[in-house]
């Protein structure tokens, strides 16, 4: 072969390791340098430019929601393991299947609302710029995907659905 | 006749006569220098970038460039990532999937 072809594919094999070496190195060590998964609130106080002060109101705010957030998980999870039971190996659904159904609903609904009056609060806590972005994103981050899954599965929006 | 003899090697050195270098020494040897150089100038395009890459100039600039594209892209990488996850975080935190 060529002897400038082989430097020329050997610089570019050397360029690229080297490249792809710094890269991966400077990736892992500012994913090690950033992370604090001990925190739940280390993206608020980063994403929104939160101070001391501001921190500390929305962390009261956040350990005031947990629990109650928890409470609902854990009757929704309850419910869902009684609806298993209900349905079981049957082959339509009963009228005891159908109120556990509405009452996982009312649950699920309950825990939409206390989330969203906490998004409320949390956002109030914040400066008013910032407050108004937290806002906008968490409802991007939470009701809009729902919205763009029902939306495509509207028979308005879907060219797949004909009546 | 003793050759050991240090006196005498040392005035024999110092009679020892240095020529004069002949008049344009210098731009003589650096016009052989580009002569020689261009009848070894490469021929074809391939043979030009491969000479250019190992010129150390190039070549120690080319891979500072290389370390500091690649540090800072994986360090803006790294960011995004860790902000992705800090996200995931709050959200998991925040809104069970019950809840979106």
């Amino acid at each position: 072969m060529n002897r400038s072809l082989i430097i020329l594919i050997g610089a570019l094999a050397l360029g690229g390791a080297i490249f792809a070496g710094s890269f991966f190195a400077a990736r892992h060590a500012t994913v090690l340098c950033c992370e604090n998964p001990n925190d739940d609130l280390s993206w608020l106080q980063n994403e929104f430019h939160l101070d001391a002060a501001e921190l500390a109101r929305i962390r009261t705010l956040h350990e005031g929601y947990l629990p109650q957030c928890g409470a609902i998980c854990a009757q929704i999870a309850a419910r869902k393991q009684e609806l298993a039971a209900l349905v079981g190996n049957s082959t339509n659904l009963t009228a005891a299947a159908q109120a556990k159904l509405a009452e996982i609903a009312a649950l699920r609904q309950q825990c939409q609302s206390n989330m969203l009056q906490h998004f409320v609060a949390v956002s109030q806590a914040m400066p008013p710029a910032q407050g108004e972005r937290y806002l906008a994103e968490m409802k991007r981050l939470t009701l809009e995907s729902h919205e763009q899954m029902e939306q495509s599965m509207s028979p308005e929006t879907s060219h797949e659905h004909h009546h | 006749m003793n050759t050991d003899d240090p006196q005498l090697s040392g005035l024999l050195r110092q009679a020892r006569a240095v020529p004069d270098l002949p008049p344009r020494f210098a731009q003589q040897v650096w016009q052989r220098i580009e002569a020689d150089e261009a009848a070894a100038a490469p021929t074809s395009w391939l043979d030009a970038l491969a000479s250019w890459i190992l010129r150390p100039r190039f070549a120690v600039a080319g891979i500072a460039l290389l370390l500091l594209s690649g540090i800072l892209a994986g360090t803006m990488s790294g960011r995004e990532i860790s902000r992705h996850e800090a996200q995931q975080n709050y959200l998991a935190s925040v809104a069970p999937h019950s809840a979106r």
